[in-house]
Parts: structure tokens; sequence; C-alpha cells
């Protein structure tokens, strides 16, 4: 091998999240199946409805949980049983407790102590400010609010210089002005650099954040890459659609005629069956078409299992 | 590591916990004193009464409750409210999260617990008082009982910190541990002492100060057996808690 192609090798650099081959099982329930992901500079949104597996996804990455098979590298390390690693990385988890005994600011210089910060007093200062809650820092987190307890704990975890930062769906209990904040934090921290994950099951969260999103369905990796693309890729998936009506033969007539329908079909239980591409026209239609005809709808169900929680999560947008 | 002995200490003196621990520490005190107040100067009753007191409540009853009751909460509060992540995420070497967890347990349950030793001794053993008895001469008896408890409490905490983290009835585990093995069993096989830390506490005790605690001498091991055993369950212990930490999946 010449001078050059060894220069050349040394200077390919890893993602700085590099997820491969991963599953997580607990008993005989799988929570994470057989995710590869790469995660580069930026924002990235990891979206999927709730036990998607999301969590369990991230408290891997982060190393909190040891993967039943495959592995997880941060910055080119693997990150279980490699504590110096910290030192670069900063985790949020969605739970909310706290050690509520303790004040605001005591809580971030925790977290500065922990990290080996040195002097204390600047970077628990701007980690405060950045959080905007320099006025009750003193107070105990006890009293604090859901989203104040948030905020708290993003100071917490950004006290220190990271390059990657993972965050547990970090917008719950916050307001929509704290959620512009937030926002605007996580792009400024972005344009430093920094390596961002952020996960969350509300779709509009993640739409006006991240460049390119992860979606995880039943604990799988269903899409990865642009977060527009994947969105009109999940728009034209088709659907299976259970309607169990008052008159099926009636609905099933009414139905075949809008172009939102690729098939009708009715099962031995006497139920209509659809394939559908256009979830949204499909929603808005059927109803209407119900009381045109002096139908009752009695049930409107997705059919296809793995799509369930993506099809339930579109229709609630 | 001082920071989380800080904050180890503040989650474990809780006042509820504060409360039930002293109450405990208490009872042998307000024993000795009753007793005290009560029995003759005969030397040989005091001290079978105080061998009783301390083998019979404090070392096999209330050193291993008390430390029991810090010791799983140590790791196990944080596990059940979730709260370890914000220390095992930080560039932290294991061994120092579990040392000042382990050394929190320790400060606020050994304190009190060998006050209440010292104290019960001091005023069982002598009618006319505790200044009298350290007058007397008698100070190696109370620095006897307090590093016996101390040896007794630093064992106890190190097994029941281990099983603060491995399970989450770590207090269920303990319970049986100690009534089933350090009660029962090492009280009728003998061999057991040299696997019990009520055993270790009270060869300790006997071997620092055989002439005061002489009615304990049926029960004990040799006094470098006890030593050795108690430091090695101890370092054994706190070499399994950082194994655990290190391998287990944190909530």
């Amino acid at each position: 091998m010449t001078q050059a192609s060894h220069s050349q090798e040394a200077t390919v650099i890893a993602p700085p999240i590099d997820v491969r081959s991963v599953s997580k099982w607990f008993g005989n329930v799988v929570a994470v199946n057989d995710v590869s992901l790469q995660v580069n500079p930026g924002i990235t949104g990891l979206l999927g409805p709730n036990g998607a597996g999301k969590t369990t996804l991230l408290h891997m990455i982060a190393g909190l949980a040891k993967p039943s098979e495959g592995e997880v590298k941060l910055l080119g390390e693997p990150v279980r049983d490699n504590p110096q690693l910290y030192h670069r990385v900063g985790f949020m988890s969605e739970h909310e407790s706290v050690y509520g005994f303790l004040t605001g600011r005591e809580f971030v210089e925790l977290a500065a102590r922990l990290y080996g910060l040195e002097p204390l007093s600047p970077p628990v200062d701007r980690a405060i400010e950045l959080v905007g809650l320099t006025d009750v820092q003193g107070r105990t987190l006890s009293t604090y609010s859901r989203g104040m307890r948030q905020r708290m704990r993003l100071a917490a975890t950004l006290v220190h210089d990271l390059e990657v930062l993972l965050l547990d769906e970090p917008l719950n209990g916050t307001d929509p002005r704290q959620r512009i904040e937030f926002q605007n934090l996580m792009r400024k921290l972005a344009s430093e650099g920094r390596t961002i994950l952020i996960s969350s099951h509300i779709l509009e969260e993640v739409e006006l954040l991240a460049g390119s999103i992860l979606l995880m369905v039943s604990g799988k990796l269903a899409a990865s890459g642009d977060f527009h693309a994947i969105r009109a890729k999940l728009d034209e998936r088709p659907y299976k659609v259970r309607i169990v009506s008052s008159d099926s033969r009636a609905m099933a007539a009414a139905l075949v005629r809008l172009d939102a329908v690729d098939s009708v079909s009715i099962d031995a239980e006497g139920a209509v069956e659809i394939m559908t591409r256009n979830v949204s026209d499909l929603q808005r239609s059927v109803p209407r078409l119900a009381q045109e005809q002096h139908i009752r709808l009695l049930r409107v169900e997705p059919l296809d299992e793995s799509l369930e929680s993506v099809f339930s999560y579109l229709v609630e947008r | 590591m001082l920071v989380l002995l800080r904050i180890s200490v503040r989650q474990l003196a809780s006042r509820s916990r504060l409360i039930l621990i002293l109450l405990l520490a208490l009872l042998p005190v307000g024993l000795a004193a009753l007793v005290s107040a009560t029995l003759n100067e005969d030397s040989t009753s005091n001290g079978e009464f105080i061998s009783t007191l301390l083998d019979g409540l404090l070392i096999a009853g209330i050193l291993p409750i008390v430390t029991m009751v810090l010791a799983t909460a140590s790791f196990g509060n944080e596990l059940e409210d979730r709260t370890l992540s914000y220390i095992v995420l930080k560039p932290v070497p294991r061994w120092l999260i579990v040392l000042p967890k382990l050394l929190a347990s320790i400060i606020v349950g050994g304190l009190v617990l060998i006050a209440s030793g010292v104290v019960a001794t001091l005023l069982g053993a002598s009618s006319l008082g505790a200044v009298l008895l350290v007058l007397d001469g008698n100070l190696q008896a109370t620095l006897a009982v307090g590093l016996a408890l101390f040896a007794g409490v630093v064992t106890y905490a190190a097994i029941f910190t281990w099983a603060g983290l491995v399970s989450t009835r770590a207090i269920a585990f303990a319970l049986v541990y100690v009534f089933l093995w350090e009660g029962l069993i090492s009280s009728f096989l003998g061999g057991v002492r040299y696997l019990s830390v009520r055993g270790y506490t009270l060869s300790i005790l006997h071997g620092l100060d055989d002439k005061s605690f002489g009615p304990l001498g049926e029960r004990v091991i040799e006094f470098p057996a006890a030593l050795v055993g108690a430091a090695v369950t101890t370092a054994v212990f706190f070499w399994l808690t950082v194994r655990r930490l290190r391998r287990m999946d944190v909530p």
C-alpha cells in the first residue's frame, strides 16, 4: 500500500453516529429489529409513533442499553463501557424525573462537575442563560413546571462543549414560544458543526427542524433520508383500510367511484376492505359519502399491522 | 467524587428514612438505659447483658436492617425514578460512581449505628453512667464496639448496594438474607460464621476486647479470619457492583 493511500485511508472520517445491524429484544418482545443507520453533522429527526422503538434505539446509541445484536459507534468509538466518550456527547432522556431537592443551578453544576469543567461558573451561567432560566436558577427543581424542568435538563446537557447531542422527545411539556426558542438553539448548535439527533412522535416538531429523518415503525427503520421525499413516499404508499358500516354493499358501491380508492372488496364478515394511496382524501370522503348514502359508519380501521401506526400517525395529522 | 458523595448523602438522608433509622437506633440505647437503672453492680451480669444487647438486638437485627434500608436505596431509588442516567452518562469511571454511593450508606448509617452501639455499651456497662466508665479505663470496650459496628456497616453496605443495583426487589432479597442466613442458619451451623457478616462483626468485637465481651466467645471465629472475611466480602461485592454498573441497561 502506498503512503498516499495510507494517508487517504486515515482521512476517511467515520459518521458521528454509526449503528450497524442493531437489534434489541426484551424476552419475546423485539423492540428494535436489525437497524442500521449513519447520522452526519446537522439535525436529524428520529420519527415514529409511540412504541416504535425510538427510545430503545436512542438508549443504545447513548450507551445506556446494550444491543442484543449489532454494534453502535459514536465518533468512531464503541459507546458501551467507554465513559470517556461522554466528554464529547450529550444525551437528554424523555424521562422527566430530576433530583427534586436540588436547585436548578445545583443540577447544572452537578453535570458540569461530573464533566470535569473548571472553572465552573462560566459554563453553568452560559447554559442556564441559553435556556432562559437565569431568574429561577435558585429555586428547587421540585417547584418547577414541567416545561421549566425540561429546559433545565437541556441546560445540564448543554453545559459542556459536545460534538454529538441526542435528545429524546425534548419538546414534551414546552409551550409554543419555548419550541421556537428550542428550534433556534438547535439550528445554532447544528450550524457550529454538531451532530444532533432528535426523536419525536410529532411530525410538526421535526418538520420545522430536521433536514433529514429516520422513520421507525414497529422496531424497524422504515425509511431514512430527506424529510420531504420520505413524506411524499408515505403519502403514496397503498394502505388497506377496513370499513364496517350499516350497509356494506352500498358503501362499497359509493367508495369505488372515489379517485382515492384503488380497489374495493367485501370480506367474510361483510365489511368493506379498500386499498388507497391517498389517506387524507379518503379520510375526508368516507364520512361525506356515508352521510349522502344514509349509511351509518361503525368502524374505520387500518388493516396492515406493520403500517397501522404510520397510518394512524398520518391520519391524525 | 465529592459531588457524588454529597448528592448521595442528601438522597439517602430523607426525613422519613432518618426518622426510621433514629427510632431503630434508639432502641438499644433505651433498653440499656432502662436496664442500667435497675441492674446491680454485678459486672458479670452487666457484661452478659451488653453482649446480649449488642449481639441479639444491634448486630443481628438493627445493624443489617438500617444498612439494608440505606444501601439498597443508594442505587435502587435512582433506578426507580430513572435519574441514574444523569450520572452514568458522564465521563466518570464506574468505580468512582459506586464508591460514593457505598460511602454515603456507610456515613449515614454508620454514624447512627456506631453512636447507638457506643452509647448503649456505656450505659449498660455501668449503673454509674458513661463518664465514669470511660474514666474507669474501659475505653477499649467502646472502641471495640465502634470498630466492630463500622466493619459490619461497611460489609453489609457493600452487599446491599450490589443488591439494590441487581434487583428491583432488593429489600425482599435482603430481608431473606438477613433473617435466614445471618439470623437462623449462622446461629445453628458454626461453619457458616466464616461466611456471615454477623459472625465477622461479633468476632471483631470479641477480638478487640475479649475481656469485656467474654460471653460472645462461643459464637465467634478467629479474629484475623473475621478481619479478612469482612475485607474480602466488601471487596468482592464492590467489584460485583462496578461490574454490574458497567454491563447493565440503565433505564
